[in-house]
């Protein structure tokens, strides 16, 4: 009975192995395919051929002011990108993102106009509301457990109507009352929606902005640990908790983040145009989510960067505007526009593969 | 046991004492219920620095239950769970891991799409600078992540590549290098060779091993006694939710064990049966005497 | 857990500051300019009721959610609705499925009249004829001038929106225009789509369509400047509502194109842009009496048996066009939003 009985563990540890030994089974592939081979640098190749294209096919492109323009065009996308491609980083998606930009100019102009306040006020208070709806869809989530599909369909409806009918309940129509005459307008306008001069060329301060953001939402990403627990939260949410990074306040704070997104865009648009029309707003959020996705964020979560989001504007940006450029028939606007990216995407898919495969 | 050795923090770690000194994590009559379904009742297990203790059992035993509440992922309704000597209560893991029980997972508690060296140090990254320029030290923490590897064996070209990318066994032993490199004084296994291959699952056992030389409290859990017999020093086997057996290595033989396992004494019963039946050949299996004897001849848990 | 209680008191703690602190500046930030204070108390034109028996009409249309232009229409129903004691059931889908869906439920509800625009007479037919078999008037507006007595609608008012792009067409040839572009801020609306094909009926010179996203004001500004850019020979922009005129404003000062502005449909902002110049001219398709017509249509219908037009003829409330020389009579009214 006791024949198999013995006195010790077979298993002993292994001996530690020479210093700088290798594995030796991998080969250090050449650099020029290793950077191929990153998300970034695709949608970059990607937007670069989007743009060589359009300077030939469509002359006024050539100007200066002209791709003032289209970096206009992709920094007001932008801006929004960048946050929502941190949430979907960390694994969620924001559908009420379009319709929150809208909320938070409306609020900011009818508090200030209906209670003729100095805008500045509007405009904090329209802080706070667009970071509490951003806190509302990240309670939602956790509260339920409902994928954030779902739960930010359901705050996308509620605000597309509350923006409505808020607004013929508070002014009377579809459309927000003139704001420039009040006091702190041409302040707020000179940080929300100035135009500055580069070497003759008029450039809107939004793509300053957008650069900026863009940077701070890298070094987040990459350099700090709460980057790190978004890649995690997005990746393994499971895993990520049981080592102990706090799924609840990362998820919710990256819908916080969103919120602020739409806060500066709203503010953007109010300052710009000074009337916010109440029906706008709807199908934004589809291109947020369609530049990320083109800058290489995975719809599933735990894969992507804050750079290819900016080329996926940017490229967005370049083919919206470089159709209208090219002259090209107005009626198959939409169509070329899907065309157009769906290339952009396929290239960035083939220089992927090709970097990484043997 | 084992020799004062320095831990991975540079902190000098006790001569740990003989075997019958005070254990690290203690469960008495622990159990817990879930609304009328009771997952697990009647447990005692110790677990001592330098020795691995097999918690064995088949599937639905109550072995993953057993391990969740000692990670602090669940809590226990009935009985006593005490940490160094003092019962405790964790509402979460992290509170688990402040107090150096680290938990390898069956799925391992891994990001697959991120890079080996954050996964390492998921949770605990290494920071430096000032707030708000507080950022992650990442060539720290990458030499670090390369040293502790290969301090357990393991080497790996590229520290930058997806965990996912590595074999189940390498990721098991990243996930064991990472738990014992933050100090993890009770290292929980939950059933690591149960998806890997023989060869894989031997890598796995040799670094079992090199924890528990380490000066660590193992709890191997698995459902396999060979693997088991291989590093254990002491062997609970549970079965429907309560401890069935309970004995250090002296005591039991591998083939008890795996009989205990198998759950001879039923097969034992069933003999008497299945020998009327023509055909079915029950000479090898063992006798219900046998059995019974030398499950009496080992301290049982139950109450 | 004990601790709880003592964290959570000490987590209010600063919520409670921060309210208490924002109250206290909201008190203090007044503007001095502009603002509800600045506005003329003008309470709208209250007339009396009258004392005929409580009537319900219904007035179903095509806008999509938002639009100015329809806003105003409803508004000049619910002003003659609340003249003529009329209980107003607004509906409308711009999709013309599910606008016949909506006049079935006006049926369904046994309402005393029905009014709807035919922006797609075909897809209104059936359910129209099942209003008149179950004996309620319906009266056509704003869209279907052509069809409204083959679907045997009681009277119409208003005018097609063909016929506002017609005459201004017409009108951009008076003012000597070569080269317009006509900006649609929704592809496949078709009161926008008819609006843009009247113009090109009538107009001598080069129209070209743009198609804007007006979802995205900034990117409706992005596209009217780039197509500025495109093709510099552009003298006319004109709009379809009344916030894209005044981006487009900006987008020509972008652009650095000397091209002028015109748009459909007025409010607020843009008489005051008319007054200034930096839009040309407006059309008033008088929507607020469009609206108006229709209920009080119905009313007169219903309480002595008359319809305007004698079913031959349809009503027509315009286009009027609004530039400098008639601006201001108008300005006073646009600031009610109700012109």
């Amino acid at each position: 009975m006791s024949m198999t009985q013995q006195a010790q563990p077979a298993v002993t540890t292994p001996p530690a192995p020479g210093p700088k030994e290798t594995d030796g089974r991998t080969a250090r592939r050449p650099l020029a395919l290793r950077l191929l081979a990153r998300p970034e640098v695709g949608v970059f190749l990607g937007a670069v051929v989007v743009l060589i294209f359009f300077l030939f096919a469509a002359p006024p492109v050539r100007d200066g002011s002209s791709i003032a323009n289209i970096l206009y065009q992709s920094s007001t996308i932008g801006i929004m990108a960048l946050p929502v491609a941190l949430l979907m980083i960390g694994g969620e998606f924001d559908l009420s993102a379009g319709v929150a930009v809208i909320t938070s100019a409306l609020t900011a102009s009818m508090l200030s106009y209906q209670l003729t306040l100095n805008v500045w006020v509007g405009v904090i208070v329209a802080l706070a509301v667009s970071l509490g709806i951003g806190l509302f869809n990240g309670w939602m989530l956790i509260k339920t457990g409902l994928p954030s599909f779902l739960v930010t369909l359901g705050t996308f409806l509620i605000l597309q109507g509350v923006n409505l009918a808020v607004t013929k309940l508070v002014t009377g129509n579809v459309a927000t009352d003139s704001i420039s005459d009040m006091d702190g307008f041409e302040q707020a306008k000179a940080i929300f929606a100035s135009t500055f001069d580069v070497a003759g060329v008029q450039v809107k301060i939004t793509v300053v902005w957008w650069l900026v953001f863009a940077a701070l939402a890298t070094w987040v990403l990459l350099r700090t640990k709460y980057g790190n627990w978004i890649f995690a939260v997005g990746g393994n949410k499971e895993s990520a908790r049981a080592v102990g990074v706090p799924v609840t306040f990362t998820k919710i704070s990256l819908f916080m983040l969103v919120g602020f997104g739409a806060w500066f865009v709203g503010m953007h648009n109010l300052f710009s145009f000074n009337t916010v029309q109440s029906g706008e707003g709807v199908g934004q959020e589809l291109i947020y989510i369609a530049a990320a996705v083109i800058g290489g964020c995975l719809l599933t979560g735990g894969a992507g960067s804050a750079i290819g989001p900016v080329f996926g504007a940017f490229m967005f940006g370049m083919v919206q505007q470089g159709i209208v450029y090219a002259g090209w028939n107005p009626d198959w606007f939409k169509a070329f526009l899907g065309v157009m990216l769906l290339g952009a995407v396929l290239i960035n898919l083939w220089v992927q593969r090709t970097a990484t495969r043997r | 046991m084992t020799d004062k050795t320095t831990g991975t923090h540079g902190t000098t770690v006790q001569d740990t004492p003989a075997h019958g000194d005070r254990p690290l994590v203690e469960l008495r009559g622990a159990g817990k219920s879930y609304g009328n379904i009771r997952a697990l009742h009647g447990v005692d297990l110790e677990v001592h620095p330098g020795r691995v203790t097999c918690v064995l059992g088949d599937n639905g035993a109550g072995k993953s239950t057993l391990i969740k509440i000692i990670s602090g992922l669940h809590q226990h309704t009935e009985g006593e769970f005490l940490v160094d000597g003092e019962p405790v209560r964790f509402s979460t893991p992290r509170e688990a891991l402040d107090r150096g029980i680290a938990t390898v997972y069956q799925d391992l508690a891994v990001v697959p799409l991120m890079p080996v060296w954050r996964n390492f140090f998921l949770g605990s990254e290494m920071t430096k600078g000032p707030w708000p320029l507080r950022r992650l030290d990442i060539e720290r923490m990458k030499k670090t992540a390369d040293e502790e590897l290969r301090n357990m064996g393991i080497v790996l070209d590229d520290l930058e590549q997806p965990i996912g990318t590595l074999s189940g066994g390498q990721r098991q032993c990243v996930a064991i290098a990472r738990a014992v490199y933050f100090g993890a004084r009770v290292l929980i296994l939950d059933e690591p060779t149960a998806a890997l291959g023989v060869k894989q699952s031997g890598v796995v056992l040799k670094y079992i091993a090199a924890a528990r030389d380490r000066g660590l409290g193992v709890i191997f859990i698995t459902h396999n006694p060979h693997h088991a017999y291989m590093v254990g020093d002491h062997f609970s086997v549970l079965r429907l939710g309560t401890m069935e057996l309970s004995a250090d290595r002296s005591e039991v033989s591998l083939e008890e064990l795996t009989n205990h396992m198998a759950g001879g004494a039923e097969l034992a019963a069933l003999k008497h049966e299945l020998a009327q039946v023509r055909g079915v050949d029950v000479e090898e299996l063992p006798e219900e005497t046998d059995l019974k004897a030398s499950a009496a001849a080992t301290p049982e848990g139950k109450s | 857990m004990d601790r709880s209680s003592h964290t959570r008191s000490r987590r209010i703690a600063p919520f409670v500051a921060v309210a208490a602190a924002a109250a206290l500046t909201l008190a203090g930030c007044s503007s001095s300019s502009g603002g509800k204070k600045a506005e003329e108390g003008g309470a709208d034109a209250s007339a009396g009721k009258a004392d005929t028996p409580r009537m319900t009409v219904a007035l179903v249309t095509h806008q999509s959610p938002g639009d100015t232009f329809w806003d105003i229409v409803r508004k000049g129903a619910q002003a003659a609705a609340a003249k003529d004691n009329v209980k107003l059931v607004y509906s409308a889908d711009p999709n013309a499925g599910n606008q016949a869906n909506l006049v079935q439920n006006a049926i369904d509800q046994k309402v005393d009249g029905i009014a709807v625009t035919l922006a797609k007479p075909d897809a209104l037919k059936g359910v129209i004829a099942k209003a008149e078999k179950a004996g309620i008037p319906v009266v056509g507006l704003n869209s279907g001038v052509s069809d409204w007595k083959d679907l045997g609608l009681l009277e119409f008012f208003g005018q097609d929106e063909n016929v506002a792009g017609e005459a201004f067409g017409k009108k951009l040839n008076e003012v000597g225009a070569k080269n317009a572009v006509c900006v649609i801020q929704e592809q496949g609306n078709i009161g926008l789509t008819q609006r843009c094909d009247g113009v090109k009926k009538t107009f001598e010179g080069k129209l070209q369509i743009l198609n804007v996203n007006g979802t995205d004001m900034p990117s409706v500004k992005s596209t009217i400047t780039a197509k500025l850019k495109q093709d510099s020979s552009i003298d006319y922009v004109a709009t379809l509502g009344a916030p894209f005129a005044l981006t487009a404003v900006q987008s020509v000062e972008e652009a650095g194109s000397k091209a002028k502005v015109a748009t459909f449909d007025l409010n607020k902002q843009l008489t005051s842009a008319i007054q200034n110049g930096d839009i040309t001219f407006a059309v008033d398709q008088q929507p607020y009496l469009q609206g108006y017509l229709a209920v009080d249509g119905l009313w007169l219908y219903k309480n002595n048996g008359n319809y305007s037009g004698g079913g031959e003829q349809p009503v027509l409330t315009g286009p009027a066009f609004v530039d400098k020389s008639n601006v201001d009579t108008v300005a006073e009214f646009a600031a009610k939003g109700t012109r």
